[in-house]
């Protein structure tokens, strides 16, 4: 079978596996689900931020500028709610685009630090204007999507089922949209600023430029991410967006590994599973944040190039055990 | 006015004496070992845990519930040591990654223990020194300043007195040198982090009667000793004190004029102003090799 | 003769109390090989960063093709046309050796975001693919191009270096130290390398330590001495100037 095909397949089947998931779902389950689908877009875009090598701790907030803008945009205006999440993706970014100028003269520990205090600024701000932010108490009855009639299916996206094919579509798209510029020369850009960032500038590369790009593209993307979530669950506040959350996305991309686009989702799919299936069903639900807490130190300790790593050793050792034509990782240009 | 200035001078000042304990233990801690401690205000958390369990609680005396707090806390450090900074040495992003997820254990386990709510703790004393109807000193606050400048001083003689001290301050420009001088890197690794954790702890447990107690309360002091050490320079003792006591008074005077959460953002976009125009900090030298 | 490509004028760099460069002036001419040589410590290499935009001159200007570049950060200075190498083999170790190519063909291509989302960039990544085998090629390294740039022998990492460098077709590279750490006929290759660049069409600058290495390849030579200007000339005439040899012999500052 010519390889292309064999690719089609697969994916054609993944997208059957997708669609009839939630049917093998409790209720709760597909809740679970939908949460899992927002936060692949998080970790993913995650994933973007580190491509040119520096780490964040300012995510989780940007998040929150995607869930604020498109929940008061739809307050205010009454705009259509898909269209409210694209402004709340590009209000993050330009949110991004600022902070990117303090934040971008500062490397490594200082821009770790930096836009941790960033972030913790944004929050601070949501948390002392009552209007139009809600204060403490965050903000209540976020407008839900409306319901719509395709004719086929009648959608009413307060079902999570229905919720999560929506978001499946629009994390759809997003990943699709990363992985075309990771795959394009300006991904080539982005890992050459990562790896050598001097050479990558003595070869005309603007550094702080490609940097800064990298961080808002990644900032939109979470803000939507962000966007999703609000209009689903209908309330969020100051404390949606804080350390912990930034605990998880750290725990999800650092388990799965950054160097390859599947590492954070392979982290966030599999430590999702554990929390549902093992915690929730042995009744550990509340050692949540201690779970993770163990797990990111023990990955960072044990394995600290993240699930991935294994992934990628298998399919070495499946590749030297049955010499085929492998599925070829870098994309070659005819 | 001037009895406003001379009340917010005294409550800056016992601001000023715990944040400084608590930001020289971090940036201790960062210059011998080239981590930065995201836990730090967990440690503060215990310290003042601590108080709650032996003194409100099991009814101990105050003073011996400090200084159980300052040796529990330490040993904490000790562990944190061992099990996260040792095996991450060559890697201080990791370092500081594990950091965060000892904080989240450290916050579960509490809540676990004493469960999320505040804490209520008996007050140590009631007694007041007033030095006019409108400027009054809580001597519990004094205890806390009086504290905080005793053990400072016992840290300054340690460095600058003692061979252990001396160790410690060369292993934060080489460690290699150091480890020549008969002291290994393991153990000024240990030794600043017993006092670096212990710090955190007293600082916590000294306060605990006077703020509010509760799982969560380590954020906005960490944030707190983030601000200082950065505005301090990082790696800089002095610089850190330096900038504690600048910090409290900011702190405290727009505490007063506007409010508590307008004073910190003027002092997180401090710390930003200072990372952008002077990453190094105001009072720093130069970076940690 | 015609303009000089690169002129250094007056340039100074200071770093607190000690004076690396000091009013220093020289000229390289178009499709020559220029060699700025010196003892260690000379400030050969602070004069190298300073050209090439690493560093900001205390004083001084240097113009490129006539246009001044003195201060502009170096990926300016490197689309103006002229590009630098790095002393030790300082490459993408983690990318493939042809991706490392594309990384330096980014100049002549630069990548369009929407363009490259929606595909309609084919056009300009085969020709940045065809320039960078071409630039893989010339330095002999084409069998080599899906091999990881840090598991290659260290000849070859430095000649991907160069490769590097000139993808973009520059007017001008500044290679410094290229012969540090190499075999006899390492060096002896390396050298072929560069005559080949020359007859190209690209001027080269090199800074160098090691005064022999040098003198069979260079057009002009410029020596420095304590950030100051000792002597200039053929290397012929080097050879002969008594002060760049009591220079090398007598009160070198610090060894190697
Ligand atoms: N970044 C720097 N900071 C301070 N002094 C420097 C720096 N770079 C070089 N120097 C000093 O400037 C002088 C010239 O150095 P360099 O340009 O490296 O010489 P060369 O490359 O000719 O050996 C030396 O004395 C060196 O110690
Ligand atoms: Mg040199």
């Amino acid at each position: 079978m010519p390889r292309a095909s064999a690719w089609t397949l697969g994916w054609l089947a993944l997208a059957v596996a997708l669609v009839l998931l939630p049917q093998a779902l409790s209720f709760s389950q597909q809740e679970i689900l939908v949460f899992l689908t927002i936060n692949v877009l998080l970790v993913s875009s995650y994933r973007l931020l580190t491509l040119t090598g520096e780490w964040s701790l300012g995510h989780a907030v940007i998040m929150g500028v995607g869930a604020y803008a498109s929940a008061l945009v739809t307050k205010w205006t009454g705009l259509f709610v898909p269209l409210s999440m694209l402004v709340g993706a590009l209000t993050a970014a330009a949110v991004a685009w600022v902070l990117s100028f303090p934040l971008f003269r500062m490397k490594g520990f200082y821009f770790l630090i930096g836009s941790f205090a960033a972030g913790e600024i944004i929050r601070l701000l949501w948390k002392r204007f009552q209007d139009p932010f809600g204060g403490a108490k965050g903000l209540k009855r976020i407008e839900p999507m409306p319901n719509l009639d395709l004719g086929f299916h009648h959608f009413d996206f307060f079902l999570p089922t229905n919720y999560y094919y929506f978001a499946l579509v629009a994390v759809g798209i997003c990943l699709w949209l990363m992985w075309r510029v990771e795959r394009s020369p300006m991904g080539l850009a982005f890992h050459a600023v990562h790896w050598q960032d001097k050479l990558a500038q003595a070869s005309g590369i603007n550094v702080r430029g490609y940097r800064m790009l990298a961080f808002v593209l990644a900032s939109g993307f979470a803000g939507l991410s962000g966007a999703l979530l609000a209009h689903y669950i209908g309330t969020i506040n100051p404390g949606s967006f804080g350390v912990e959350q930034m605990v998880f996305i750290l725990t999800w991309a650092i388990v799965g590994g950054t160097s390859t686009f599947y590492g954070p989702i392979l982290g966030v799919v599999v430590l999702t599973i554990l929390n549902e299936i093992v915690l929730r069903g042995m009744g550990f639900e509340q050692a949540r944040p201690l779970i993770y807490g163990f797990i990111l130190i023990l990955s960072v300790l044990f394995l600290p190039k993240g699930l991935e790593s294994l992934v990628q050793g298998a399919m070495a050792r499946w590749r030297v055990a049955a010499p085929r034509p492998a599925p070829v990782e870098r994309e070659k240009q005819a | 006015m001037l009895e406003l200035l001379a009340q917010t001078a005294l409550n800056a000042t016992y601001a000023a004496s715990y944040i400084a304990l608590v930001a020289v233990g971090l940036v201790l801690i960062f210059g011998v070992m080239g981590v930065i401690n995201f836990a730090h205000g967990e440690l503060f958390m215990l310290g003042a845990y601590a108080v709650v369990a032996l003194y409100a609680d099991l009814q101990l005396n105050f003073m011996m519930a400090v200084m159980v707090g300052l040796a529990f806390v330490g040993c904490v450090g000790l562990l944190m040591e061992r099990a996260l900074f040792r095996p991450l040495r060559d890697n201080p992003l990791g370092g500081l990654v594990a950091s965060i997820g000892f904080l989240l254990i450290l916050q579960a386990l509490v809540v676990m223990g004493f469960g999320v709510r505040m804490e209520h703790i008996p007050p140590v004393t009631q007694e007041v020194i007033a030095f006019s109807d409108r400027v009054r000193f809580p001597l519990s606050r004094l205890y806390v300043v009086v504290a905080a400048v005793v053990l400072l001083t016992a840290l300054w003689l340690f460095l600058k007195r003692t061979r252990f001290g001396w160790a410690l301050r060369a292993s934060a420009q080489d460690p290699e040198a150091a480890a020549l001088q008969g002291i290994s890197i393991n153990q000024t690794a240990r030794i600043a982090m017993f006092i670096g954790a212990g710090l955190a702890g007293v600082a916590g447990a000294l306060t605990a009667p006077l703020v509010s107690v509760n799982p969560l309360m380590g954020h906005s002091v960490i944030v707190t000793a983030f601000i200082v050490i950065i505005v301090g320079g990082i790696g800089s003792l002095e610089g850190a004190v330096v900038a504690a006591v600048a910090y409290a008074f900011v702190h405290t005077i727009v505490t007063t004029f506007y409010d508590g959460v307008i004073a910190d953002i003027v002092g997180l976009s401090l710390m930003l102003l200072v990372l952008i125009v002077k990453p190094h900090g105001l009072f720093g030298t130069a970076e940690r090799a | 003769m015609s303009a000089p490509l690169i002129s250094v004028d007056e340039l100074t760099m200071r770093f607190g109390g000690l004076t690396a460069v000091d009013h220093l002036s020289f000229d390289v001419s178009e499709g020559t090989i220029h060699g700025l040589i010196g003892p260690n410590g000379a400030g050969k290499t602070t004069t190298f960063n300073m050209i090439s935009g690493f560093y900001r001159p205390t004083g001084g200007r240097i113009t490129f093709a006539g246009e001044p570049i003195s201060g502009l950060p170096m990926h300016e200075v490197a689309r103006r046309g002229l590009v630098r190498t790095f002393q030790h083999s300082t490459l993408f170790n983690e990318l493939s050796v042809i991706d490392n190519v594309l990384v330096g063909t980014h100049m002549l291509f630069p990548p369009r975001l929407v363009a490259a989302i929606l595909g309609r960039d084919g056009a300009s990544r085969r020709a940045a693919r065809e320039r960078a085998e071409e630039a893989l090629s010339f330095f002999g390294l084409h069998h080599l191009a899906d091999e990881l740039a840090g598991e290659l022998p260290h000849g070859h990492q430095r000649a991907l270096g160069m490769a590097i460098a000139t993808a973009a077709r520059p007017r001008a590279v500044l290679l410094d130290e290229p012969f540090t750490g190499m075999n006899g006929e390492e060096t002896r290759r390396m050298m072929e390398l560069m005559r080949k660049l020359k007859a190209s069409g690209v001027t080269i600058l090199i800074v160098e330590h090691d005064m022999q290495a040098i003198m069979g390849l260079c057009d002009s030579i410029t020596v420095m001495s304590f950030g100051r200007l000792l002597a200039e000339g053929t290397p012929a005439e080097i050879r002969r100037n008594p002060k760049v040899i009591e220079a090398y012999l007598g009160g070198t500052p610090h060894a190697a």
